[in-house]
């Protein structure tokens, strides 16, 4: 087996200090040969991570890496993405860092769509600290927070992160290993914001307490809960393993400007003096003339001037160019209306 | 050429004159005007990176992690959300990046008065953070000292490789003066720190020796860090000492004063000497302490309750007497009768 991936890792470093039969173990091993298969390096590629077991990972990764503050870290990786387009940012995490302290970050981000892969621990748990119930733990799992069963819902990252497009969610195990690589691929490969959900056993914090004797048994649970889905999907159900993504932008689009007229060239317009326009100033049924960039519109029209000189303080009859800054409008609002000339 | 300049945008162009390229911030009054410039300056130039955050703590996250990416990156608030860039604050000084923490101070606490200016973040600066650590901060009191001083941050933080502050009120953010910027002349200290992708660093909040490896239980290791961050803090604030001295002959009593209270006090320096200190922290202990020796009262006139002045008083060893101006009341007339009664009070 190749075993150049080590390169990735401190290895002096060694002992890590996760417990035994832990997942994290598989995340960091695996996304360290990814990066490798894809050739990249320490010159190219930054880890970043926040506080939780899984958040000791960017500390083992022979890379660049950012430990930041407790939840901080989707936002720490975009502003590196943004200022380094060229390093590839890859976010080392876990699910009570990404989704409980960091949910309004990983809203915000993934809404802002950077060119970032998430690879999130689910162990469903806060290991670090003992046991205490997280942000996916299942609805009655006892904890030490929890006694008596967690009384919610978990939150569901699936559900939550393929609303609206782009998006890519993988959600995969720590135990199917080869479904596991390649959503690590797929996910390192993508072009935009990919979050890949790991669900990952802590064997002594969590495990223990819901009666599993050894991480093998949590291993053969997972493969009970979950079944792999193949192909492409758009959403994944809540026992589904796969990659669910999408391109489309499905927002509805920025309101376009409406399209202007077709351009009278200027000589064939009717030329008019300012003397002339300020004649039509709406009085005794005369149109509504007004000035603007050296055309003459006629806002007859306009609900606002009707039947009145001045509609606030644009007066018919007048140039309103530099109206127009004062205003709490565009000048669309202008072009609405027909030319009927040209200011000498 | 001469021109109406605010506040806030000669704090922009002075980040801009340093070389900021990266700015991260939220809306707040009264510093909205400086998002605003720097979403409109990122239209023009491309290079020139710009995030409107989804909050306050982001947006000093994002800060700290370009500065680390190699920007060098800047982000403005006011009292509540600087509250919120705490943790960021203290995180920056452990992974020691450069960057500057603009804060125009309003009236607290939480959302307090927006936006009637204020001095009353000055703890905030020092304490508001877990830990030991040791922030520079600067007060201008004009227009023009706006844009020197956000470049004299941009070089206290490139040389502390911290986040320095820099302290303003919304009187001084919404000041307009007739500055010519353009002429102004500034040194720069250019990027010192080596940027992410060049090796294999750990930029850690957690307790780390030299190499970055994550030590949780040594405490001599820390006392080394620690030890380091201030004498390198201290070493750097000594660069700049500045500060604005207004000796009166005949006058008995010093007036301290700084930011927009130092401006109405001003027009008092017929009657009274008046100190300005223009670096906030670390505060400026021998410079106090010369110049107050000849004074038999001392009264500290500041937008808040007592803050600075028990900073003075620490560093002089002798009560000084106070002047709050609080709710944002900054009236001459009312100092003055205040200074009075302060000064009947000491038998004058």
């Amino acid at each position: 087996m190749d075993r150049s991936y080590k390169e990735l890792l401190k290895l002096r470093r060694f002992p890590h200090t996760w417990c035994p039969g832990c997942g994290i173990g598989a995340v960091l091993k695996n996304v360290a040969i990814a990066i490798k298969e894809l050739g990249w390096g320490y010159q190219n590629t930054v880890a970043v991570s926040g506080i939780g077991c899984s958040g000791r990972m960017s500390g083992y990764m022979n890379l660049d890496a950012v430990h930041t503050p407790h939840g901080r870290v989707l936002t720490s990786a975009e502003a590196i993405k943004t200022v380094r387009p060229d390093l590839n940012v890859i976010v080392l995490s876990g699910d009570g860092d990404l989704a409980s302290i960091g949910g309004n970050h990983l809203l915000h981000t993934f809404r802002r769509n950077p060119d970032i892969t998430v690879f999130c621990n689910d162990n469903e748990i806060y290991g670090l600290t003992g046991g205490q119930a997280g942000p996916t733990t299942p609805k009655g799992t006892k904890t030490l927070t929890s006694p008596r069963g967690e009384p919610y819902l978990p939150l569901r990252l699936g559900r939550l992160l393929t609303q609206q497009a782009p998006y890519f969610y993988a959600r995969t195990t720590v135990y199917h290993l080869n479904h596991f690589k390649t959503c690590i691929r797929e996910a390192l490969l993508w072009k935009g914001f990919s979050f890949v959900d790991i669900i990952s056993d802590c064997i002594e914090l969590n495990g223990r307490r819901l009666g599993f004797k050894t991480a093998h048994q949590m291993f053969k649970w997972f493969d009970g809960r979950f079944h792999i889905v193949e192909g492409e999907r758009d959403h994944l159900r809540e026992d589904e393993l796969g990659i669910a993504k999408a391109v489309l932008e499905e927002a509805p689009q920025p309101v376009e400007r409406e399209e202007g007229k077709p351009e009278i060239p200027m000589e064939d317009l009717k030329s008019f003096t300012l003397e002339e326009v300020q004649r039509f100033d709406g009085k005794e049924g005369k149109p509504i003339y007004i000035a603007f960039k050296g055309k003459v519109y006629d806002l007859s029209a306009s609900p606002l001037f009707q039947g009145e000189k001045r509609m606030r303080c644009h007066i018919a009859g007048k140039d309103l160019t530099k109206d127009i800054d004062m205003a709490p409008h565009g000048e669309d609002l202008i072009f609405k209306f027909p030319i009927v000339g040209r200011l000498e | 050429m001469k021109r109406l300049v605010s506040g806030n945008e000669a704090i922009f162009q002075g980040a801009i004159r340093a070389g900021g390229s990266y700015f991260a911030g939220y809306p707040i009054s009264p510093t909205s005007e400086i998002l605003q410039q720097a979403a409109l300056y990122s239209g023009e130039n491309p290079e020139f990176r710009f995030l409107q955050a989804e909050d306050e703590i982001a947006a000093a996250i994002a800060t700290i992690s370009a500065s680390l990416a190699g920007a060098k990156a800047f982000t403005a608030t006011s009292g509540p959300g600087f509250t919120l860039m705490q943790e960021a604050l203290g995180w920056g000084h452990v992974v020691e990046a450069p960057c500057v923490f603009v804060n125009s101070m309003r009236v607290g606490p939480s959302t307090g008065m927006p936006t009637q200016p204020a001095q009353s973040d000055l703890l905030q600066i020092k304490a508001g953070s877990a830990g030991d650590y040791y922030p520079i901060a600067f007060y201008p009191n004009s227009v023009e000292e706006c844009f020197r001083l956000t470049a004299n941050s941009f070089n206290a933080a490139e040389e502390s490789l911290s986040p320095v502050i820099l302290l303003a009120d919304a009187f001084l953010s919404h000041l307009y003066e007739m500055v010519d910027l353009e002429r102004i002349t500034i040194d720069i200290v250019p990027r010192s720190k080596e940027p992410l992708g060049k090796g294999q660093r750990l930029f850690t909040g957690t307790a780390h020796d030299k190499l970055g490896n994550v030590k949780t239980n040594d405490p001599h290791i820390y006392r080394e860090w620690l030890g380091e961050l201030k004498e390198r803090h201290d070493r750097v604030a000594a660069k700049y000492p500045l500060f604005e001295y207004l000796p009166c002959k005949n006058s008995e009593t010093l007036l301290i004063a700084f930011g927009i209270t130092s401006r109405i006090v001003s027009s008092l320096k017929e009657h009274f000497s008046i100190f300005r200190p223009i670096r906030i922290y670390p505060v400026l202990e021998k410079e106090l302490k010369d110049v107050t020796q000849s004074y038999r009262h001392i009264i500290v006139v500041e937008g808040n309750d007592g803050q600075y002045a028990s900073w003075v008083e620490c560093a002089i060893c002798r009560k000084v007497m106070k002047v709050p101006c609080l709710g944002g009341g900054f009236k001459l007339k009312w100092i003055q009768s205040q200074i009075e009664e302060c000064l009947k009070g000491a038998g004058r």
